[in-house]
């Protein structure tokens, strides 16, 4: 499903290279894990991956489902079935979280030659689906995670991605700032998306997430590169060693 | 050594044409007087240094009143109005002249309309038309206004249904229209106004002047929506008396016009009077916007807060100045102003000037501007979503200028000025 190939990132503005010819396969089905200490480049990747401005990619490939997913605008991507949820989701005052969502889900399916969803139709998606996110009506009324605690941005996070049902998710950190409750709640939102057609890359600094989300292949990444990978319990060895063995 | 002011094609246009008759021509002459002590502002005044009217009033507009167009063009201009499903009562001007046929007025006893353009006013309008602006356009504005309403409030009545002022200019011909407002809302009434003018193709000038006296614990809320043609220079002054525990919501949305300059003088004659005045501007080409309020504060208790949040594009320019004048006595003042503009190109501008002169030693008052382009992580947010490029500017925009509509309480009006941003960001995403 995803193929990356050889992958070089520098900063465009300060000729850093970051991701220094890393190789990833995530089939269909799997969740992948990326574990690795902080600057090892696990966020830049999610960056690339998703096409945020300002890294330049020097060498390599990355392929989606066959296409070429660096030619491929952001929008596109996500259109594609790429989702980011991100480390630190973006407040977005004056635009409320349904119609947010709304415009979001419709503009997929444009750019997939599908038809809009109506009104009525798409109200029912959203409400069952952040029903079992505990995400409230009042929060879907709000801006996009403006007064958000840590908590609801993330569970909000996960229900963009319920609804916009991507092929690849990419989960940035997610477990950063949960406390034990909330990642139960955001863990169980992730694994009801688990499916034989989706493939999933959960990045994290932690072992902890991984009790909730069991991942079938554990990579680490160090220095720009992935330096190990394994089963479940490269997990928990790492969690146990650190990752001062893997360091650059 | 003698310093002769040279006059410009317009300010000699405007003196040859003054000959006032009827009641009001001896208010109109020291109108006049003061005009012309002055001339046409222009930017070595202070207040002026952002809109040059020597400048940009470069041929003659002489002052006129009075249609040469069609009924087809004037019908047409008229069904542009947004507010036509969501107004009450309608009194139409078009080129500085009240229209009682396309107009529409409720028989009640709440409420008295008048047209400043009859040769009877009542008291309650003649008593208000008094010389003695200090700005020179509002001055000009007295000596030649043509037309315009008057509308009393009786004392208690609450009139919430909307009335609307419609000012329709053909620009069939390139001249000056004057008209004024005058609207009094007696002891403990309330009302709904909105002020539209719209215009066509073709260079003119409207100026309009809007005087509203809002007695003790009376309530106005005003909106504006300014969408003149595109050659159109647009003045206005809107002169305000808040009167004791007085409450005035005022929005100004600004799409259209050349040249804008709109001038509000916010007066608190009484103690606890609250003013909240905002608005918003949506501004491309070269499209100008010059605002400026002076809020005086010459009584204690009194609160008064003004947000604008501009849009340029393009080669656009906006100036905000943003006056508090908080006077010896007026202790306990609560004032508060922001400016926040976003700036869509390189080319396009933004002013802010804000100025507090504080006498007071117990008052909270503070102002901030903020100036900026979208901001990119916002923007990569909403495309890592999958929506497009331009949808996702248009729904930033879009947010960031409906911030200033939130202060409008009634949410049909709320809904019109939504769907007027969202058709100026429609415009600007097919251009």
């Amino acid at each position: 499903m995803l193929e990356i190939k050889n992958l070089h990132v520098s900063l465009e503005e300060e000729d850093k290279q970051i991701i220094k010819g890393l190789d990833l396969t995530i089939n269909a089905g799997e969740v992948n894990a990326i574990m690795g200490p902080n600057g090892s480049g696990k966020s830049t990747l999610s960056y690339v991956l998703a096409g945020r401005p300002g890294y330049e990619v020097t060498e390599g490939s990355i392929t989606y489902k066959g296409q070429d997913l660096l030619e491929m605008e952001i929008d596109e991507r996500a259109a594609a079935g790429v989702f980011l949820a991100f480390q630190y989701p973006i407040e977005i005052p004056g635009v409320a979280t349904m119609q947010f969502l709304k415009v979001a889900l419709n503009a997929q399916r444009k750019a997939r030659g599908e038809g809009e969803m109506t009104t009525p139709d798409f109200m029912r998606l959203v409400r069952g689906k952040a029903e079992q996110l505990n995400v409230t009506t009042d929060m879907l009324k709000r801006p996009v995670n403006v007064g958000f605690s840590g908590g609801e941005k993330k569970r909000a996070e996960i229900l963009q991605m319920a609804v916009l049902e991507p092929g690849l998710c990419v989960l940035d950190e997610t477990d950063s700032g949960l406390d034990i409750d909330a990642l139960r709640v955001v863990a169980e939102g992730v694994n009801a998306l688990r499916s034989p057609d989706r493939g999933m890359l959960v990045i994290t600094h932690y072992q902890r997430l991984l009790d909730y989300i069991v991942p079938d292949r554990v990579h680490v990444m160090s220095d720009g590169k992935i330096v190990k990978s394994g089963g479940k319990e490269l997990a928990l060895e790492l969690e146990k060693d650190g990752y001062a063995a893997f360091a650059a | 050594m003698t310093v002769t002011l040279v006059k410009t094609p317009a300010e000699t246009a405007y003196t040859d044409a003054f000959d006032p008759q009827g009641a009001l021509a001896d208010v109109r002459k020291s109108a006049f007087a003061q005009f012309a002590a002055t001339g046409l502002p222009h930017r070595r005044m202070e207040d002026w240094k952002w809109t040059d009217l020597r400048q940009l009033m470069s041929s003659p507009l002489p002052p006129v009143s009075g249609t040469t167009a069609s009924a087809d063009t004037i019908d047409a201009l008229i069904s542009a109005s947004p507010f036509g499903d969501v107004a009450r009562a309608r009194m139409v001007f078009v080129d500085g002249v009240y229209d009682a046929d396309r107009s529409s007025l409720p028989a009640t006893g709440d409420m008295e309309f008048a047209s400043l353009g009859s040769d009877d006013l009542p008291d309650w309008v003649s008593d208000k038309l008094v010389a003695g602006s200090t700005d020179p356009i509002a001055a000009l504005n007295l000596a030649y206004m043509s037309d315009g309403a008057g509308l009393r409030v009786k004392a208690g009545s609450g009139m919430d249904a909307p009335i609307e002022l419609l000012f329709v200019t053909t620009a069939e011909q390139a001249a000056t229209y004057t008209t004024r407002n005058v609207i009094v809302l007696e002891e403990g009434s309330s009302a709904t106004l909105i002020e539209t003018h719209i215009g066509g193709t073709g260079e003119y000038v409207h100026n309009a002047v809007t005087q509203l006296h809002i007695a003790d614990n009376a309530r106005l809320d005003r909106v504006k929506v300014q969408e003149e043609g595109l050659e159109a220079i647009h003045l206005s002054n809107t002169d305000v008396h808040l009167a004791e525990s007085a409450h005035l919501k005022d929005f100004t949305l600004t799409i259209g016009g050349r040249a804008t300059r709109q001038q509000g003088f916010i007066n608190f004659a009484g103690e606890h009077a609250e003013g909240h005045v905002s608005g918003a501007f949506l501004l491309t080409g070269k499209q100008h916007n010059d605002t400026r309020l002076v809020i005086d504060h010459a009584v204690p208790n009194c609160l008064s807060r003004e947000l604008f949040k501009c849009v340029m594009d393009e080669a656009a320019r906006g100036v905000f100045q943003g006056k508090a004048i908080v006077r010896r006595d007026a202790q306990k003042t609560d004032g508060n102003q922001s400016s926040h503009a976003l700036l869509l190109s390189d080319e396009a501008e933004f002013d802010a000037k804000p100025e507090l002169e504080i006498y007071a030693d117990d008052v909270v008052c503070g102002h901030g501007a903020t100036s900026g382009d979208l901001d990119e992580n916002q923007m990569f947010y909403l495309r890592a979503r999958g929506i497009t490029e331009t949808e996702a500017k248009s729904m930033l925009i879009g947010a960031f200028a409906a911030e200033a509509f939130d202060d409008v309480e009634s949410d049909a009006i709320r809904e019109v000025l939504g769907g007027l941003a969202e058709g100026w960001l429609a415009r600007r995403k097919a251009g």
